[in-house]
């Protein structure tokens, strides 16, 4: 008796989770009005790259390496910063060896994944998820605030580089740029 | 005899012991290589698989596992010695146990998680899937609502006809990918192509690690529809201009996006606030000041970390932010759990049941340590 029970409650739970859904749904929504359009610092640009942004309309586009999909010259109150993005085929290196190359790069000792991992910010843009760390060294007055954003099968490194006061009065602009980042077609 | 056979085999201690065995080993193999697959893969490979293949030997899934475990559990209970209030405690136990599978059970038929992502000021009613996606077909030509026709995604596979007798047209997967990137066409496209296509091909990649990471697209032929409509199309996760067709004054927009379920209520955000630590740029806490919306009843709510807002089923955890140039974007991790207050209850059940077992065994315990000392 108690068995019968028992195959009758798979059986029912069973038959319950085939019919629960045949995949095909339709409802009706109101028309959503369209948002009321913010005043934003400039529309997307769209490129050659196969990326499109959007940039505070303060940076300059300047000219780069041929290494760099974008450059710009970034204005803050004690000076000029240097912003590139670089687009790497697959991850680009390891998250770890990208960091510590960016930390010898301003005379910082290497960290280990962990202590790495500790220091990035996670963040969500137009590509999707992507992480961003702050390089600073103050004895030198150099700092750098850069970005990794997996983006299919390749990722995009932007890199700004300023002074520490710089790098914290550009940040929310930084991530601005990066959060903006989206494939163009 | 036949069923009282399968009974005594099945209530067999030694199923137990094999199969929470081969669970531990189960739990080592896929904690080992989520580091090299990712969490989602590894966890659909090992958890809630019911055969896991190595190589060729099939060995039971982590799902297979654990019925496997509660059918043994369950037969426990046919044993006539257990009927004693001797081995209460044990019987409360075997309870617990159960309770505490039946709701991982159900955790694993019927929860649901997902992102609601909601800018300042704006409202939200929706959460969206991490891993499934959908294709949503949206007749706008009405003038006072849409009319969504949703394709999930176990029919978004190669050459799988949909219809619906809401369109006026049919489409077929071509290829669907489950990780793809436009790439530029370097000749030009056939006349057959429409859309993207005309100037982008979908270019597949392998797989990701971490499944959101992918970025699905679908190759796609409209047909039937009796107009220039028909053609090959392509559309992808994230794409910034829908494909719009338009079918005998009907217009229609196409969009491959992330599963959506819509909540009987919504949420608007107030604001979103980021505290740092003093003297640093560190972000010590983020929150957000919310309006939950329901028939017409506005209630104003923090959501922060650690402190999630709990209504009807559904959880609301403070998970993300996106800073923009004039407003900020919360992220929120909705999830629906219905075995959530199961381990609770079943861990209490537990504890009685080791407890009552306890203050039985005691007395003999401390006689027998007597009798000990007296010896």
């Amino acid at each position: 008796m108690l068995i019968k029970l028992i195959f009758s409650i798979l059986i029912l739970v069973f038959l319950q989770s085939c019919g629960q859904d045949n995949h095909i749904r339709t409802y009706q929504l109101a028309k959503t009005k369209a948002p009321v359009n913010k005043p934003r610092v400039e529309t997307p640009e769209k490129n050659s790259t196969g990326f499109s942004w959007t940039k505070p309309g303060s940076w300059i586009a300047s000219s780069g390496s041929s290494m760099r999909l974008a450059s710009f010259d970034v204005p803050f109150s004690g000076g000029m910063g240097d912003l590139s993005v670089i687009q790497l085929g697959g991850t680009g290196g390891s998250i770890e060896a990208n960091v510590n190359r960016w930390r010898r790069q301003l005379n910082l000792d290497s960290q280990s994944l962990f202590e790495i991992e500790k220091e990035m910010i996670d963040y969500k843009g137009g590509l999707g998820d992507y992480k961003i760390i702050r390089i600073i060294n103050e004895e030198l007055d150099s700092a750098f605030l850069c970005a990794i954003l997996p983006a299919g099968n390749q990722t995009l490194f932007v890199k700004l580089s300023a002074s520490p006061k710089g790098i914290r009065e550009i940040e929310t602009d930084f991530i601005s740029f990066c959060s903006s980042l989206i494939i163009s077609i | 005899m036949r069923i009282k056979d399968i009974i005594n085999f099945l209530k067999q201690p030694k199923i137990f012991v094999f199969a929470i065995i081969w669970m531990m080993m189960l739990v080592v193999l896929g904690t080992l290589a989520q580091k090299d697959m990712g969490l989602y893969a590894a966890q659909n490979r090992y958890f809630s698989a019911w055969v896991i293949w190595f190589w060729f030997i099939p060995m039971p899934g982590g799902r297979l596992t654990l019925i496997i475990i509660l059918i043994n559990l369950s037969f426990f209970f046919f044993k006539k010695s257990i009927w004693k209030i001797k081995k209460l405690g044990i019987v409360i136990l075997h309870l617990g146990g159960i309770l505490l599978l039946v709701g991982g059970g159900l955790t694993a038929m019927f929860s649901s998680e997902g992102n609601m992502v909601i800018e300042e000021s704006a409202q939200s009613n929706h959460v969206e899937d991490y891993h499934f996606m959908e294709l949503a077909i949206i007749n706008t030509s009405a003038s006072s609502f849409d009319e969504f026709t949703i394709f999930d995604q176990p029919l978004l596979k190669r050459n799988q006809v949909l219809a619906h007798a809401n369109l006026n047209f049919e489409i077929e997967i071509i290829n669907y990918l489950e990780n793809c990137e436009p790439t530029k066409r370097n000749s030009p496209a056939g006349i057959q192509h429409k859309g993207m296509l005309k100037k982008f091909m979908l270019s597949e990649l392998k797989p990701e690690k971490e499944d959101n990471w992918n970025r699905p697209g679908m190759i796609y032929k409209i047909s039937n529809s009796g107009t220039n409509a028909d053609g090959m199309y392509g559309i992808f996760l994230g794409q910034p201009i829908s494909q719009t067709v338009s079918v005998n004054n009907k217009d229609y927009t196409i969009i491959l996006r992330r599963k959506r379920t819509y909540l009987p209520f919504s949420i608007e955000l107030l604001d979103f606030k980021k505290i740092l630590h003093p003297g640093t740029d560190i972000p010590k806490s983020y929150s957000s000041d919310i309006n939950l919306i329901e028939n017409g009843a506005v209630r104003k709510i923090l959501i922060q970390m650690n402190e999630p807002l709990r209504h009807k089923g559904y959880t609301f955890f403070q998970s993300s932010f996106i800073e923009g140039p004039n407003s900020e974007t919360t992220v929120l991790a909705v999830v629906k759990n219905y075995g959530r207050l199961f381990p609770y209850i079943s861990s209490i059940i537990m504890c009685i049941g080791l407890l009552f077992h306890l203050s039985q065994k005691l007395p003999d315990l401390f006689r027998k340590s007597k009798e000990k000392i007296a010896v």
